[in-house]
């Protein structure tokens, strides 16, 4: 499978993430000569565990996460991000989890957007919504590299890529910038050949990063 | 007898047996998680070259006036094929390990009315914690024979119909019935046996 690297719209201090940023961004793409090819979606919900005695809710994960994509419509992904697992599942899974009860899909996101071929790089923009809301949370963007699957070997030519688009996007002086953020795949069991499950994996470790962004910008 | 089994098995289904080799963790959810307890189960096909993985839900049985003329029990059953690490996830979300069993036998899947799974299998239980190689029968000289069909809210009368027919074929060597009810050994068990076993399943019982 093709690596990718899924980056995260960082703002400036002081500078909110909007709509007009997202369209600016798509059109960066198409600027470089970027091929629309359609539409992608992910989603990712937030499980909860349903606890008898609140005061021993810590017992259990806060960030037990499910996530959906669209590359793989029959599968379903479980994350704990903290604890450094990820399980590739059967889209029943989600029915099995109903029927335990033990734990309730609590907040769902989606992540959606605009595809983009660039030679032989993908690249997909896309906002971050509360599900059935549509108010913007966020925005992330994901590099595909189609020729390689191996994570050390596609190192050097994702960072030129970037530095690439990072030059284009610096004519709009847009109030931001992305982030890439490397989880240490082998630390979730993960080789260095790319699957899926990596990508599980980044949307996780995005989630954590945009919520420790969020409740920062809330404490100043 | 399960020798003979397998011969007249082999002879009715006309596909060729698959080995079972399962290791089944039961999973209970701790005291505090859910207003209700849980439990799922973790098998792990060892038959493969690489062990893969399955999560299985089993839920509640049809019950009514109706379930008790059926004669096969028929209840709510969820699965998924997981990836390795879903055994650390279900410790990590709360999840402790109730009992482990491993079955070690044999299967034939094939269609006859409805998609049916013959399973003929010893229960073993394991002397040190997921230990496999030191497994002992559960109940040493006897076999279980689990006859299932996977079946849809709508045509589960049809699939038990099914399945109770086919039943009726093995009715000579044992007796099916639900599970908790006990049959014992069917009095044609030894002379049906000895005639399978002459002439490898050419005899019409």
């Amino acid at each position: 499978m093709p690596i990718k690297w899924i980056l995260h719209w960082q703002p400036n201090a002081g500078a909110t993430v909007n709509t007009q940023i997202h369209t600016e961004l798509s059109q960066c793409a198409e600027s470089l000569n970027g091929v629309k090819e359609g539409r992608w979606k992910a989603t990712l919900s937030f499980y909860r565990a349903m606890v008898r005695e609140q005061a021993n809710a810590n017992e259990f994960p806060r960030d037990f996460l499910g996530i959906s994509l669209v590359e793989q419509p029959t599968k379903y992904y479980l994350v704990i991000r903290g604890q450094r697992l990820v399980v590739e599942a059967e889209s029943s899974i989600q029915m099995i989890m109903e029927k335990l009860q033990s734990y309730k899909m609590r907040v769902a996101l989606n992540f959606e957007g605009n595809q983009y071929q660039l030679g032989d790089f993908r690249l997909r923009v896309g906002k971050v919504v509360l599900a059935h809301s549509e108010g913007l949370r966020g925005i992330v963007m994901e590099m595909e590299y189609l020729p390689i699957s191996s994570w050390e070997k596609s190192h050097q030519i994702m960072g030129e890529f970037f530095d690439l688009w990072q030059e284009a996007l610096s004519k709009s002086s847009l109030p931001g910038h992305f982030v890439h953020i490397e989880p240490n795949f082998s630390e979730f069991g993960l080789s260095d050949q790319y699957t899926s499950q990596h990508t599980a994996v980044q949307y996780a470790t995005i989630m954590a990063q945009m919520i420790s962004t969020a409740q920062s910008v809330q404490r100043n | 007898h399960v020798e003979a089994l397998e011969i007249l098995l082999q002879g009715l289904c006309g596909v060729h047996r698959d080995r079972l080799r399962i290791h089944e963790l039961c999973l209970k959810s701790v005291p505090n998680l859910g207003s209700v307890s849980s439990e799922v189960r973790l098998l792990c096909d060892l038959e493969q070259s690489e062990p893969t993985w399955t999560v299985r839900h089993i839920g509640g049985a049809i019950k009514g006036a109706g379930a008790e003329q059926i004669s096969v029990l028929v209840r709510n059953m969820a699965e998924s094929k997981v990836s390795k690490m879903a055994l650390r996830l279900f410790y990590a979300l709360g999840y402790k390990l109730d009992r482990e069993l491993l079955r070690v036998g044999f299967a034939f899947h094939f269609n006859k009315g409805a998609h049916i799974t013959v399973s003929v299998s010893s229960i073993n239980k394991m002397l040190k914690l997921h230990a496999t190689d030191e497994a002992v029968p559960l109940t040493p000289g006897l076999q279980l024979v689990e006859v299932t069909a996977p079946a849809s809210p709508e045509n589960y009368t049809e699939v038990a119909a099914a399945v109770s027919s086919f039943c009726e074929y093995l009715a000579p060597l044992l007796h099916l019935s639900k599970p908790n009810v006990p049959t014992g050994v069917v009095p044609t068990a030894a002379a049906a046996a000895a005639s399978l076993m002459s002439d490898g399943g050419g005899t019409t019982l």
